[in-house]
């Protein structure tokens, strides 16, 4: 297992830099946006190109990015979209309003999920089910920013129960800040409730109807005993991985529901970075988003070990 | 049930994380030096604000917090690197700065002769302690490095005083030595700052500001300016590999070509981003363009002298800023010296615009170089936080966070709260009122129209600019307002016969039920003119928006001294009479006679489309067949779309319901259509100059301050739409100046109107501000636009414009609009209501307005 996770750790680090290349030369490929004839910024800004390097061939500059992020942690400065600022402060100064949204999301939706998932297989083919499986359709059809436009218009225009916006300031964890982010958690979470509860009843309802669960209950365990010692373990092995996606997600936020609940997130940093062609900022989102992709891909391969003992890589061979 | 109890306790703390999360920490953490606003726009939360008292010395404590949204907030205001609108917010509304000098209505503070209160405005001092005073002779005799003609002597160099008590937020003091560091460190080399192009280059640029900015940058020198050609510089024993072409200037590439030009002898292709990837010529590199256009025999020959060249460092390193045209010439004394001669508005409202004013030890603090692949770069923090803000005006920043909101308090440092001067005289009760009654102002980034709306419904914004489903609900509004902009949106109709009979030889073309030849007959195009009510086509697909007559807009300023427009002149009335065929002769006045013009004209059209029927019949671009009066084909106008919407639907119907209307009872009832074209993205309009769509609502936006500046955008190449099948040099016009009937072509009278010397009948003549009387300006501006609209490539249509709902808590103190003054701004503004008043009165009405 040791020596799987090595191998799979320098995979990753090859990966990594191949597809940071490929982005690094790719963003740098895109054509500058075109100013007027004549305009005399022209000349400003092809000189500062000049002195940002951006004429050098692309292997020299990817060799000083390198050199810089390696040594110093220096992942440079912001030249279009925050001019003159270092782009890891700007990604980390917006990094938590998305956590902190995303997180909420989960931490009241997975549960939620799960149980729903449950209740609906183990009510599998009565009105019960019927009704949860049609409003799961339902939900996950619409698009989030659809309810979030509904939340904000019943809840905070028509019920006044919540500011129309995310607070300001980074009092991340104050409960005027709970409340002002409940609409844009609300927004979010209807999706991912709908998706775990389809998710966990769809393996749920496989596994009830396994032997090994008939096997269960003649051994003399009640249904509550069989369905959570055996049947929700086994479906772990899937539930857990989706688990693992939306954590991930909770780091790329949401662009949409960033925009509507003014959430200064992270959602659409590296969309505006390719737009507005701010190299660092790109390449420091996408360094990152890259690097949590293969992490969280190693972590669930890894974890499909420890929840299910059959899928344990080359053990003892 | 024992065995429950592991997962269900899992669940519960999970589910109790998040109160947990929500129940621990206080709001007391905010960003490193940041103080959050008592109300950023949250709901439920206690208002900071006392309440107001029924006496009038309560007036002082009450709280005025004016509630803006953006949908991009500013991330960037440093004066000297800020590229965008967005980041010139605080600038913009003069919020953070202050100007030298500014305007005002003429109240009875500030009366004008010969003006209504409040019909114009003046200019006065702001920072400036007095108006500036011309030292053009002295400067001349003293400081020849400023390099002052010989020949002037008025209107190069100016002194300004300034006032003693001008102070930062912090209370340092502002003094001329602080102007002059500041303008140093804008036009520093090693700084490259975006906004010293501003300061170095173009009409209102300082003495030597450009060879202190650029010096140590090669430049490129054409061919032209040096008197020679590229034979004959080839001639004198110089290789190809000296000769550069100017690529940014002639083909518009800047990317990856340093500087924007190279030697003609580079093969090094380099992306082309006004063409499509994909299409011929989407990369292109200097010895192509070389090769394929500029060498001798090629198309664009006759343009070489002004692309091709060489390059030269013509600025030399280390040039000293004691060369610069801006000194201290006393304590609080500064004189400017302009590589340009001006007076009055220009020179006091654009040439001595101050707004690259900076604190220069905070400035300096926020410095940075980093290494770069090519040596090191600076960059600057300068502000983009509140600790790294400074401000000298109204207001100073005192919350900021990046992409989310700011918030602005008064700046008490400010000179203009205690300088008696920022008064008005209220027109309605001729009481006079202090400016700037906005105690605070907050500002959201709020990017959804629809949050937008809501939240001004509810009271927690102070407008909502009006979106295409509101007008039906709010255009009559007492609270909506109509703002006109600059562009007018004119119908391009397609005139390059070479193209259209291309494409009518395609194999996929129906020429028997097919016609795309017919709109380029003058006849139809006339008809064309006068097919469409305009009023009533804004009121039905744009209804912001108004009817346009002329090529130029209706706030276009040709007089900055008086505010008069040029479509409120009398050449300009003439010009749109008799391009709408009024004879001014049948009404009052010219007044009534322009006034009359609707562009709507349906019987004349019916006639020209008759005309145009047998014309084309005649042509052979259509057929009746069968003899029974009625076109066999369809003439089929195709609108070039960047992307479908319902605007364009409505639009389409809109016309081809007129063409309905205005061709009933002619052979062409019925088969006159426009059709979409497919979604052309940004190159819908590199299809409409190359003649493969037809038509298309565009329109140009210029400085709202100069009007005549707007020809050259219809005889420039690069800007005209029909450049391919219109040549305005080969298009004469003539204007009776001074009692001499002067003759030339339309692409030289606007040179002449934009200050270049031009030659008629071998006399040389400069049409430029202050060059001539500004009557034989207007004249000439007046004749071009209508000698252009006579070529009926250009049909106008719509003026552009906004409306937006402004709340209840505030009004105008002036309702009309003024394109010099707009509705006066946040200074002129008055509240209905304080904040606490506003609360109640909201909350009175459940929380939901009614506009």
């Amino acid at each position: 297992m040791l020596k799987y996770t090595l191998q799979r750790i320098l995979y990753m680090i090859f990966v990594f830099l191949i597809i940071v290349f490929m982005c690094f030369v790719l963003i740098r490929m895109l054509p500058q946006p075109l100013l007027p004839p004549n305009d005399p910024h022209t000349q400003v800004i092809e000189m500062r190109r000049e002195a940002l390097g951006y004429n050098e061939p692309y292997i020299v500059q990817f060799g000083l990015f390198l050199k810089n992020v390696v040594t110093k942690f220096d992942w440079g400065y912001s030249e279009k979209l925050y001019f003159g600022q270092e782009v890891w402060s700007i990604f980390i100064q917006k990094l938590p309003a998305s956590m902190i949204v995303n997180l909420y999301s989960i931490v009241l939706s997975i549960p939620i999920g799960i149980a729903l998932g449950i209740f609906a297989a183990l009510k599998k083919n009565t009105w019960i089910d019927y009704t949860l499986s049609t409003l799961t359709m339902v939900v996950i059809s619409v698009p989030s920013f659809v309810y979030a436009l509904v939340v904000q218009y019943i809840f905070c225009y028509k019920l006044q129960l919540f500011p129309f916006l995310m607070k300001s300031g980074t009092d991340w964890f104050s409960w005027p800040m709970f409340v002002s982010v409940v609409p844009a958690v609300m927004s979010l979470s209807f999706g991912v409730i709908a998706g775990f509860t389809r998710t966990t009843r769809a393996e749920l309802t496989e596994v009830l109807t396994s032997e090994f669960m008939l096997l269960a209950r003649t051994k003399g365990l009640t249904k509550a005993q069989a369905t959570i010692r055996h049947a929700l373990r086994n479906c772990f092995v899937v539930i857990v991985p989706a688990i693992f996606g939306e954590f991930i997600g909770i780091l790329g936020g949401s662009l949409i529901i960033e925009r509507i609940f003014s959430i200064p997130g992270v959602g659409g940093l590296t969309l505006n970075a390719i737009h507005g062609l701010d190299y660092n900022i790109f390449i420091l989102t996408t360094c990152f988003y890259t690097a949590i992709g293969l992490m969280a891909s190693l972590v669930v391969d890894i974890s499909y070990g420890f929840i299910d003992p059959r899928i344990r890589m080359g053990a003892k061979k | 049930m024992k065995k429950m109890k592991k997962p269900f306790a899992l669940l519960m703390a999970t589910l109790l994380a998040a109160s947990t999360l929500a129940a621990c920490g206080d709001n007391a953490e905010t960003p490193e030096g940041t103080e959050q606003p008592a109300d950023s726009g949250q709901q439920g939360e206690a208002e900071t604000t006392p309440a107001p008292e029924e006496d009038g010395g309560a007036e002082e404590a009450a709280s005025y917090i004016y509630k803006d949204s953006v949908s991009q907030l500013c991330t960037n205001w440093n004066p000297h690197t800020y590229q965008t609108n967005d980041d010139a917010y605080l600038m913009n509304g003069a919020l953070t700065i202050s100007q030298l000098y500014t305007t005002v209505y003429n109240d009875e503070l500030h009366p004008v002769d010969g003006l209504e209160p409040y019909a114009g405005y003046v200019i006065v001092p702001e920072m400036a302690a007095d108006f500036p005073t011309d030292v053009t002779e002295a400067v001349k005799a003293e400081h020849p490095e400023f390099g002052i003609p010989e020949s002037a002597t008025e209107g190069y160099a100016w002194t300004v005083p300034l006032r003693d008590d001008l102070k930062w937020d912090n209370g340092t003091v502002i003094n001329a030595e602080t102007f002059v560091e500041s303008f140093k460190r804008l036009l520093d080399p090693k700084l490259i700052n975006y906004r010293a192009a501003d300061a170095y280059d173009g009409t209102y640029a300082i003495a030597n500001a450009m060879e202190y900015s650029l010096s140590g940058q090669p430049a490129f020198k054409s061919f032209g300016e040096m008197g020679t050609t590229y034979a004959d510089y080839i001639a004198e024993g110089h290789t190809d590999d000296e000769v550069y072409v100017d690529m940014n200037g002639f083909w518009g590439v800047t990317a990856a070509t340093k500087y924007g030009f190279a030697p003609i002898t580079d093969d090094t292709m380099v992306r082309d981003p006004a063409v499509e990837e994909g299409e011929d010529e989407d990369y292109v590199s200097a010895k192509y363009l070389y090769d394929n256009y500029l060498a001798a025999g090629q198309p664009y020959e006759p343009y070489a002298a002004d692309y091709l060249g060489i390059v030269e460092y013509p600025y030399e390193a280390g040039y000293s800023y004691d060369n610069v045209g801006l000194y201290a010439s006393g304590e609080n004394e500064l004189t400017f010296v302009f590589k340009n001669a001006f007076d009055g508005y220009y020179l006091m409202m654009y040439a001595m615009g101050t707004t690259w004013l900076v604190d220069p030890e905070l400035y300096d603090s926020c410095l940075s170089e980093q290494e770069t692949a090519s040596g090191s770069v600076w960059s600057s923090t300068y502000c983009t936080s509140v600790e790294t803000s400074r401000s000298y005006g109204p207001y100073k920043l005192s919350a900021y966070q990046t992409d989310k909101s700011m918030h602005l308090v008064r700046n008490e440092n400010w000179f203009g709260y205690t300088d008696g001067n920022h008064k008005y005289v209220d027109p309605e009760d001729h009481e006079t009122y202090d400016m700037w009654q906005t105690t605070e102002i907050d500002v959201q980034q709020i990017a959804e129209p629809t949050t937008n709306k809501t939240m001004f419904l509810a009271g927690q914004l102070m407008g909502y600019a009006l979106q295409a489903e509101d007008f039906d609900q709010y255009r009559n509004s007492e609270y909506c307002y109509s703002t006109p902009a600059e562009t007018v949106f004119f119908l391009i109709l397609n005139g390059y016969k070479n193209v259209i009979e291309d494409r009518e030889q395609a194999a996929d073309f129906d020429q028997a039920t097919t016609d795309i030849e017919t709109i380029t007959l003058n006849s139809f195009r006339r008809a064309a003119a006068v097919t469409f009510d305009r009023e009533l086509m804004a009121a039905t697909v744009s209804p912001a928006r108004s009817g346009g007559y002329g090529l130029v807009g209706s706030v276009y300023i040709y007089d900055p001294e008086s505010g008069a427009t040029y479509r409120d002149t009398d050449q300009a009335k003439r010009a749109l009479c008799k391009f709408y065929s009024v004879d001014e002769s049948q009404y009052a006045s010219l007044d009534e006679a322009a006034d009359s013009i609707t562009g709507y004209d349906p019987e004349t059209a019916k006639e020209l489309y008759t005309q145009a029927y047998n014309e084309a019949l005649e042509a052979g671009y259509i057929t009746d067949a069968d003899g029974d009066g009625v076109c066999d084909q369809t003439i089929t106008i195709t609108y070039a779309i960047s992307q479908d919407s319902d605007f364009m639907t409505k639009t389409i119907d809109f016309m081809n319901d007129s063409f309905d209307k205005a061709t009933e009872g002619t052979p062409l009832y019925q088969k006159i259509r426009i059709v979409k074209s497919a979604p052309l993205g940004n190159d819908w309009s590199d299809q409409l100059r190359d003649g493969l769509v037809d038509t298309c609502l565009a329109g140009w936006t210029g400085s709202r301050m100069d009007p005549f500046g707007l020809t050259d955008t219809w005889t420039n190449s690069r800007s005209a739409y029909d450049a391919q099948w219109f040549d305005p040099s080969t298009v004469s016009m003539t204007v009776n100046v001074d009692g001499q009937d002067l003759t030339t072509t339309l692409d030289e009278w606007s040179k002449g109107l934009n200050g270049t010397m031009i030659s008629i009948d071998g006399q040389d003549y400069n049409f430029g501000y202050g060059m001539v009387d500004t009557e034989v300006r207007l004249d000439i501006l007046a004749e071009f636009e209508s000698t252009l609209m006579g070529v009926y490539d250009y049909i106008p249509i719509l003026q552009d414009g906004g409306m937006s709902l402004l709340s209840q808590q505030v009004y105008y103190v002036v309702e009309d609009y003024s394109p010099v003054m707009g509705r006066g701004g946040i200074q002129y503004m008055k509240y209905n209501y304080s904040e606490s008043e506003w609360d109640e009165y909201v909350q009175s009405q459940n929380g939901q307005l009614q506009y």
